[in-house]
């Protein structure tokens, strides 16, 4: 608890702080907060245990890609496949289901979802090529292996009702949704591996400083791939909980996710250009963005208006965040 | 280069076998015409959706039934400039009759113009291009969507016995099916069931997740909700899932439209109540029957619709399992 509680402080505990810089440093929680308080007066069935678990469940595919995304951008790189990884091992688990039962289909999913990931790590930590241009043609190239495999059919688990397969998508443990669950579970872990371990402490050096982290010894090759085996594991969990879910799977059913696990990781403040970050910041970007879509629904307002606010919201973030490194609102230059 | 030729001399005698398979069975079917037409088409996305996979295979297959034609298919991968070019192409290889589905109705108009001014009619298939292109094309041939809605409607009101409260999950936004379907709805409710009020309508983007999301944000919404209509089957079982997560399944009615397979399934099973069947098949042998006719200079209609005819659990077993 007490790592969870240190992630909101990244870096030098100051004793004393301008409001600015705490809105650059805890703007997220604040905007959790509001997110609440303005949703819970607009309408009548917002603040309902039952809706934000509602809301929890429908951010956990999201939540947890972008939670071994989060790796990825702390590392330095971008993860732009993910999006297509996901439709990719969300056919391949549904459609293995009837094949081989879900016994083996789990396993089988996973090994052939980190290959992917591995392939996109040693490119980019081995031969060190530009992680936008090869995560970017992967999101290609994996939505062209999906459509090979199924030759353009959907997937469906014709045997929806007695499957133990239903436990990841539909189930719940002590009224919590099993999606929710591994969400949350998997962001615990995760935060705790990144502020207290080595290997976590190795990352941010890698994505804050390169070259000062290779003359220090750092083996940045395997750091790299590393992160992309995470990203892709993590893809892969949010795979099982989709193809629980829905019990079948489109070709492109994760089309576009890629763009949504970003805005999560950006809101949270992780720093695109690498060696900042948190997963726990993840988390709650990731939630205000599914408490924006859930809350505006609920208010009746169209569909467009979620698309404007989520982009209002996060352009306020991200200024917030640079305005506090800067220490003033308005910069001159 | 003797492989070359080699190989040369095999494509030439694997094409003389298919004309002497072609003329025999021209021979059986008794069909005195003896003329061969070239048609050509380029598809939309070939491979992104079961829909559009057995689309194809059917063009095929009936183009290979129909003894005179000789049908070369293309796909431009829903890529816009990769169509025009293929066109291009088609005119090239003087193809009699060129078959588009339109990636893109705005910006393939120009190549359609191009087409009619070497002399080659064009026939759209599935979903129609802007109104500037449709004085040039010969025929347009593919569902009614305004038709598709206006069926659900009625069968919402045939299920509710014309009294309720329900909500919509349209399809992608912009999308010309997703707002004809919409419309045919939202225009034919109020006038066979007045009162049938629509809750509310937001979009589920074709996307059964997406949809199951949507659901679960209005049974949170609504303590009361009758029926839903969703734009297509993928996001009525969404739908589906949502409501019987919330317990609340058996109070709704569930309409849907292009029935697939989950859908059916469901159907049978007794959770989903109405949908519209659309055969790709059907679609695809609409298309090529029209280009045919347009090939043999008869007269053809400007639209011309294929039957999506209503499914419920009463009539499904005259149907059989969509194969999407």
């Amino acid at each position: 608890m007490k790592a969870l509680l240190d992630s909101f402080k990244p870096g030098l505990k100051d004793k004393e702080i301008s409001p600015l810089q705490f809105f650059g440093k805890h703007g997220i929680s604040v905007a959790l907060v509001l997110c609440v308080v303005i949703f819970s007066l607009a309408t009548e069935n917002f603040l309902s245990a039952d809706n934000f678990l509602t809301v929890v469940m429908q951010a956990s595919i999201i939540g947890t890609i972008a939670i071994g995304v989060t790796f990825v951008v702390i590392g330095g790189n971008l993860d732009l496949s993910v999006g297509s990884l996901l439709s990719f091992a969300t056919v391949l688990v549904v459609d293995l289901h009837d094949k081989v039962g879900p016994g083996m289909a789990i396993p089988l999913m996973f090994v052939f979802t980190l290959l992917i990931g591995s392939i996109n790590g040693f490119l980019i930590g081995y031969l060190r090529l530009n992680s936008l241009i090869v995560t970017l043609g992967m999101l290609s190239a994996i939505q062209g292996i999906t459509l090979v495999y199924t030759g353009g059919k959907n997937v469906d688990i014709s045997d929806q009702e007695n499957t133990w397969f239903a436990f990841f998508g539909r189930e719940e443990i002590f009224g919590i949704p099993v999606p929710a669950l591994i969400f949350i579970v998997l962001g615990i872990i995760l935060q705790i591996v990144l502020l207290k371990t080595g290997f976590g402490r190795k990352i941010f050096a890698v994505g804050g400083n390169e070259t000062a982290a290779l003359f220090s010894g750092l083996r940045r090759k395997r750091l790299v791939f590393s992160t992309y085996l995470l990203s892709a594991f993590t893809t892969a969990c949010a795979a099982l909980i989709l193809g629980s879910r829905v019990m079948g799977s489109q070709n492109n059913v994760g089309e576009g996710y890629e763009l949504l696990v970003l805005a999560g990781v950006i809101l949270g403040g992780t720093s695109l250009l690498g060696g900042s970050g948190s997963i726990v910041r993840t988390v709650i970007g990731v939630l205000i963005l599914a408490m924006i879509q859930n809350g505006l629904l609920l208010l009746g307002y169209p569909y467009y208006t979620q698309w404007l606010v989520t982009w209002v919201v996060i352009i306020v973030a991200v200024w917030l965040d640079i305005a506090a490194k800067r220490g003033k609102l308005l910069s001159s230059y | 280069m003797k492989v070359q030729m080699k190989s040369v001399r095999i494509i030439r005698s694997l094409g003389k076998v298919s004309l002497l398979a072609a003329s025999i069975s021209l021979g059986l079917s008794g069909m005195a015409n003896a003329e061969t037409f070239r048609i050509g088409i380029t598809q939309n996305n070939v491979g992104v959706d079961s829909y559009q996979t057995t689309y194809e295979q059917a063009f095929e297959e009936a183009a290979a039934k129909a003894g005179n034609v000789e049908a070369v298919v293309l796909d431009a991968g829903g890529d816009v400039a990769r169509q025009i070019s293929q066109v291009r192409d088609l005119i090239q290889q003087q193809v009699d009759v060129i078959i588009i589905w339109p990636t893109d109705g705005q910006a393939v108009v120009p190549a359609i113009r191009g087409a009619v001014k070497a002399g080659v009619p064009v026939v759209v298939t599935n979903s129609n291009v802007a109104e500037a292109g449709q004085s040039l094309i010969a025929s347009f041939s593919g569902p009614n969507n305004i038709q598709q809605g206006a069926y659900a409607a009625e069968m919402m009101c045939d299920q509710l016995d014309g009294k309720g409260e329900i909500v919509q999950i349209t399809g992608q936004p912009g999308y010309t099916t997703a707002i004809e379907r919409q419309k045919g709805f939202e225009d034919r409710l109020p006038e066979v069931c007045p009162d049938v009020t629509i809750l509310d309508s937001q979009p589920g983007d074709w996307n059964r997740e997406k949809a199951q999301r949507t659901m679960e944000g209005f049974l949170t919404r609504y303590d009361n909700i009758d029926g839903v209509y969703a734009a297509d089957d993928n996001m009525g079982v969404g739908a589906l899932n949502a409501a019987k997560a919330a317990d609340r399944a058996p109070e709704i009615v569930f309409i849907g439209a292009t029935n697939f397979a989950v859908g059916y399934e469901a159907m049978a099973r007794g959770e989903y109540h109405g949908s519209v069947y659309q055969s790709p098949a059907e679609d695809a042998r609409n298309a090529l029957n029209i280009a045919i006719a347009v090939a043999q200079g008869k007269e053809v209609e400007k639209v011309s619709y294929f039957d999506t005819p209503k499914i419920t659990q009463e009539n499904m077993a005259e149907f059989e399992k969509p194969v999407f």
